[in-house]
């Protein structure tokens, strides 16, 4: 019951403000569409038993990422949006191609049966919380929290590289 | 009507469309990334979807490490294109075409 409500409230949400992003005008307003998106994810995680990952997404997407954004569109502060209409309508034909294939990958789908997954399974009582999750990271997918601290370590190199002013890098 | 993985798929699905034809439709590099962005966030759905139908949490350690992949892209997305902007005063893809000539 509650499930399905806040499927439909959020889902809907979500797509509509993903939509509106993509269509607005202004970088602004396009960032505020997608923190409302994020907002909404959140809740489509909340009713699928990851209260973690809800909270994640809110601190992480909806707030650090989401303000990375906004600060960039602010310091750039150039009306960035001129002179991108002129040649829209060039790649306006190829996108609507998207749709269409995706309708037909989905009508293939339809056509041959329904999805033949196993039931689902029962859900453990500490599922999708942060001590589940935690455990499940430092214990049996030590390498993927490996591989993510390599990545972030990565980005953070290569950001303060890249904004460098004067450019003394070792191998130019 | 009860939810049921299908509807997941589903949502995340035409999330997915949703980005792709952002990322192909706008010339804005800032949106473009955006659009990735929610691309990134769609996977995320169905990550979590599957967890929960299967009752395994591997699904929710992904979900993380998609996070961490999003904030590195956008991270080092914006220093490209804040450093494309010094040099050009341009974030149009269309007209970065130095390679192209």
């Amino acid at each position: 019951m509650w499930e399905s409500i806040i499927f439909w409230v959020c889902g809907g949400l979500m797509l509509l403000s993903g939509i509106m992003m993509v269509l607005s005008r202004n970088a602004v307003v396009a960032a505020c569409w997608l923190i409302f998106c994020f907002l909404n994810a959140a809740g489509i995680f909340a009713i699928l038993s990851a209260p973690f990952l809800a909270v994640l997404q809110v601190l992480v997407y909806a707030g650090a990422i989401m303000v990375l954004f906004l600060f960039v569109i602010m310091m750039l502060q150039a009306p960035v949006l001129e002179a991108e209409q002129r040649r829209r309508s060039l790649w306006l034909g190829p996108a609507m191609l998207l749709p269409v294939l995706a309708t037909l990958v989905v009508l293939i789908g339809w056509l041959r049966g329904p999805l033949n997954l196993l039931p689902a399974q029962p859900l453990p009582d500490d599922f999708g919380t942060a001590q589940a999750v935690a455990s499940l990271l430092l214990n049996e997918y030590l390498l993927a929290f490996e591989l993510i601290s390599i990545v972030l370590l990565v980005a953070i190199i290569g950001a303060i590289a890249l904004g460098k002013v004067e450019r003394k890098l070792p191998w130019r | 009507m009860a939810i049921t993985l299908t509807h997941y798929l589903a949502l995340a699905g035409a999330l997915f469309l949703t980005g792709m034809l952002g990322f192909i439709i706008r010339r804005n590099a800032l949106i473009m990334l955006m659009s990735v962005e929610l691309m990134l966030s769609a996977t995320n759905v169905v990550f979590a979807a599957f967890s929960r139908h299967w009752g395994n949490g591997a699904g929710h350690v992904f979900v993380l490490m998609n996070f961490a992949v999003a904030a590195a892209e956008a991270a080092i997305g914006l220093a490209i294109l804040v450093e494309i902007y010094r040099r050009r005063r341009s974030v149009n893809v269309d007209e970065l075409k130095v390679l192209m000539e």
